[in-house]
């Protein structure tokens, strides 16, 4: 078995300890890097959103941005038109872009990969352009909305940096807390046997269809989640967030963290949103240097930066 | 008895060839039912009409009088007919034990979201979920390994887990592809032995063969194909001496088998 | 009427460069299942490497239409040496490996192509030196052709009938074709696979850097992120004559650029990439192998 350190025993305790240390970083950086770890951890939530589908049920999910776009875009338009406290657009933001990811991938689910990597692309370009082209009147256009308001709990404003990032690090935890749950169940189970092999998967009982749907439907819902934090972070939406550039990245991150492993996906949304705002200096050369750094950590590592633990028990 | 399994009439073609032609037989309650033919006969063609992976252009496949042509492989699995392959599909990336664990998956009540939420009532079924799976390892005298990379062990072995993926949903019909490919003289007895324990718990077997050393000492009866169509039925002794049967094989290393 | 012809003229221009891009793409799916996101890139830096000749060369005294060969010319080599340095450093070490791998491999010299157009040119938008070609047009039934149109068209019809000539009547090609449907029977027939892909990805981009040069002719600009804009549009046009399809490339991307110039023209302009990939979705979901069927390597 391979030795990893972030697996087994010693990862059920340092997970929630890393977490929970996390806690206390406002304390220690000032609020331009709290304001980096609040976006770490929404991106994490759309990541490990994008790896349900693409690591976990082996989807092409390459147009994932459209479910953070409507998470963000549901509780901009209710909050700023309708007045709704935001904690409240939150299940309706999850429910609405669950709905669109069952929608989306019910004709999909059939196709084969690279068929449904190319439609996912489809899929995304119109959402951008729907939403540019401002129909209703609803969408603000290329400007998008602006204006979001903050949420409160419990009659208490979270306005600060500070109190933005731990609501944000709470739902992260949560998020881990699910996916970890995910590994251990029988929906989750049921996502590798369909991927290994979805012949003697079906042999066994597994009904594919079913279990991709609600895999896309899972993955969808937690990116509308992070869609409405990211939302009231920016405290504006505008479509340029949402493109199809976006949704690369997120595909990438799982395939270059590692399909399926919480730890990889984590490293890697930390290299791939979090190094590039360290080096905001070198600005133009952040995306070149991206570039050969995917090539690079392919050619050399296909499986991913940290792979899948081999047996989850 | 009434029979389990029934096959009408079916055939199948691919491009022109027509791969099995009206094909009948039954299998009954509590049977080991062989089905032997030589190289191309059509043997696996049959079992993939049979369990949904091709769909029969003509006749029906009955499962307790009930039609069940063309249903899906999952919905097949769901009446309790499982089966095997002749390229024995384990998970890789898995241990024997979780490979095992698979074939529990539809006893597994839990809903999704209760597996989400880990809830009390999903840990509980989690459990006895993996006991049941231990107790077919340790039946199948496969408890020593079941850490190991399933893909890992010698071929035997992986045969033996496969078959205890197969026993560990309970299915009231087992379908075996070709289970004694690969396996030597002393793996083909023991295979013997583990098919008649099978037996003893009350499942259904239908298999298909090529051993001659395994078919003819476990079937109770046995269906003769070639080139697509039934040629012999009967029990062990009468398919041996039936001279269609003979002619088939004739020619072929497989004809002293049959002749002795 | 008059509107009709134009869009079409226009449609079949567009539609020649579309449908020399989406022959890259098509050729290297068919013999290797791979979606080659940095093709697009390669197209456009065909596009820069001519304007450097083009305007480096200005005022020199050459007579334009020598020099426009010339830039042709240095464009298609540096472009087809790159698709094979791509293919070496990117593609080959992962044939192996997971196809998601290559994927990303793909997405990442993408970016590494288009940013380093931008680091190497600039961000802003080039413009293309005036007075490479004549300026003559004609006038046809209201609508008005200009010579560069006929260029384009004549050009892509020419380069077309030659590849379709080479893929379907010489050994090579042939070699190319049986690749693309086995590549495992291919090899062991003897045909040798590595040397396929390498000459798939000279012609690939080749042709691709011609219609790269023809844009940035065509539309007298260039800029860095065409290379996405125009390779998913070509992208789309090979899906819709069938991936792997050399034919169903020629066919779709001439289609997309008749569709495309009837959309503009008719529709609304700002909703005209939406249709368009609203027609991508539904050939997905109606016909996914296209209209000419596609033809892939099978991976059993």
């Amino acid at each position: 078995m391979r030795g990893a350190p972030l697996g087994g025993a010693t990862g059920a305790v340092a997970g929630p300890v890393i977490w929970a240390a996390g806690l206390a970083l406002p304390f220690a950086l000032d609020s331009s890097w709290v304001s980096i770890a609040a976006f770490f951890a929404i991106y994490a939530i759309t990541a490990l959103s994008e790896d349900v589908i693409l690591g976990r049920a082996g989807m092409f999910d390459m147009g994932h941005a459209v479910y953070f776009g409507i998470g963000a875009y549901v509780t901009a338009i209710l909050n700023t038109t309708l007045n709704v406290p935001i904690l409240l657009t939150l299940p309706l933001a999850m429910l609405l872009a669950a709905a669109a990811g069952a929608l989306l991938s019910a004709p999909l689910i059939r196709l084969r990969g690279d068929y449904l990597l190319v439609a996912t692309i489809g899929f995304n370009a119109i959402f951008v352009l729907a939403m540019q082209n401002d129909p209703g009147g609803i969408t603000g256009g290329s400007d998008g909305i602006t204006g979001i308001g903050v949420p409160s709990l419990f009659g208490l404003q979270l306005e600060s940096q500070s109190a933005m990032f731990w609501l944000d690090w709470v739902v992260l935890g949560a998020v881990l807390l699910v996916m970890r749950n995910l590994d251990r169940c029988e929906f989750g189970r049921a996502l590798r046997y369909l991927k290994q092999d979805e012949l003697a998967a079906g042999t066994l009982g597994v009904d594919a269809r079913a279990v991709k749907t609600l895999a896309f439907a899972l993955g969808a819902a937690l990116a509308g989640l992070a869609g409405t934090l990211f939302a009231v972070q920016l405290s504006t939406v505008s479509p340029s967030s949402f493109v199809f550039t976006e949704s690369v990245t997120l595909f990438a991150i799982v395939i270059v963290g590692g399909q399926g492993s919480i730890p990889g996906v984590l490293l890697g949304t930390a290299l791939m949103f979090v190094v590039p705002q360290i080096f905001r200096g070198l600005a133009e050369y952040r995306y070149f240097v991206f570039g050969i750094a995917m090539v690079a950590v392919m050619v050399l590592r296909p499986q991913g930066l940290l792979p899948r633990r081999r047996a989850v028990t | 008895m009434s029979a389990l399994l029934e096959l009408q009439g079916v055939g199948i073609s691919f491009g022109g060839l027509r791969a099995v032609d009206d094909l009948s037989f039954s299998v009954t309650e509590g049977q080991i039912v062989g089905l032997i033919g030589p190289n191309g006969a059509g043997k696996t063609t049959v079992f993939n009409m049979i369990t949904g992976v091709y769909r029969p252009k003509t006749g029906r496949v009955l499962w307790q009088g009930r039609e069940i042509t063309g249903a899906k492989p999952a919905r097949i699995a769901r009446l309790g007919l499982r089966r095997t392959f002749q390229t024995i599909r384990l998970f890789a990336e898995m241990s024997v034990f979780e490979n095992v664990r698979a074939g529990c998956h539809l006893a597994a009540r839990q809903h999704w979201w209760e597996g989400l939420l880990g809830l009390p009532g999903q840990r509980r079924e989690e459990a006895e979920l993996a006991a049941r799976t231990h107790e077919i390892l340790r039946r199948l005298d496969l408890d020593g390994v079941a850490d190991a990379p399933a893909t890992s062990l010698p071929y035997g072995v992986q045969r033996r887990v496969e078959l205890a993926r197969t026993l560990a949903g309970q299915p009231k019909l087992i379908i075996l592809d070709e289970p004694a490919a690969g396996l030597n003289d002393a793996e083909s007895a023991a295979l013997n032995e583990t098919i008649f324990m099978i037996r003893e718990t009350g499942v259904t077997i239908l298999l298909v063969e090529h051993d001659m050393n395994v078919v003819m000492r476990v079937s109770d009866h046995v269906v003769v194909i070639n080139f697509g169509r039934k040629i012999a039925e009967g029990d062990a002794a009468a398919v041996r001496a039936d001279p269609a049967v003979i002619e088939a094989y004739l020619g072929r290393e497989d004809a002293e088998e049959v002749a002795a | 009427m008059g509107t009709f012809i134009q869009q079409v003229v226009n449609g079949l221009t567009v539609g020649g460069i579309y449908a020399l891009i989406a022959l890259g793409y098509t050729m290297v799916y068919g013999v290797m299942r791979l979606i080659n996101f940095a093709h697009g890139d390669l197209c456009i830096l065909g596009a820069f490497v001519g304007l450097s000749l083009l305007t480096g060369a200005a005022g020199s005294g050459h007579p334009g239409a020598a020099l426009l060969l010339l830039a042709f010319v240095v464009s298609i080599i540096a472009i087809a040496v790159a698709g094979v340095v791509l293919e070496r450093i990117a593609y080959r070490p992962l044939r192996k490996a997971d196809r998601l791998a290559a994927v990303v491999s793909a997405l990442g010299a993408s970016l590494m192509i288009e940013n380093g157009i931008m680091l190497v040119w600039g961000p802003q938008v080039h413009v293309f030196p005036a007075g490479l070609l004549p300026a003559t047009t004609w006038h046809f039934a209201g609508a008005t052709i200009s010579f560069v149109q006929v260029m384009i068209i004549l050009a892509s019809l020419v380069l077309m009938a030659a590849l379709y000539a080479f893929v379907n009547h010489t050994r090579f090609g042939t070699a190319i074709r049986a690749a693309a449907i086995d590549q495992d029977a291919a090899r062991l027939m003897g045909i040798n696979v590595n040397r396929v892909i390498t000459s798939v990805f000279i012609i690939g981009p080749g042709l691709g850097a011609i219609g790269g040069l023809f844009i940035g002719i065509y539309y007298r600009e260039a800029y860095f992120t065409m290379g996405w804009t125009y390779g998913l549009y070509a992208f789309i046009a090979a899906i819709l004559g069938g991936i792997g399809n050399i034919p169903g490339a020629m066919l779709g991307g001439v289609l997309l650029g008749l569709f495309n110039a009837f959309a503009a023209g008719y529709v609304s302009s700002s909703w005209q990439d939406a249709i368009t990939f609203g027609l991508l979705i539904a050939i997905l979901l109606v016909r996914p192998s296209g209209l000419l069927g596609e033809r892939v390597a099978e991976k059993v």
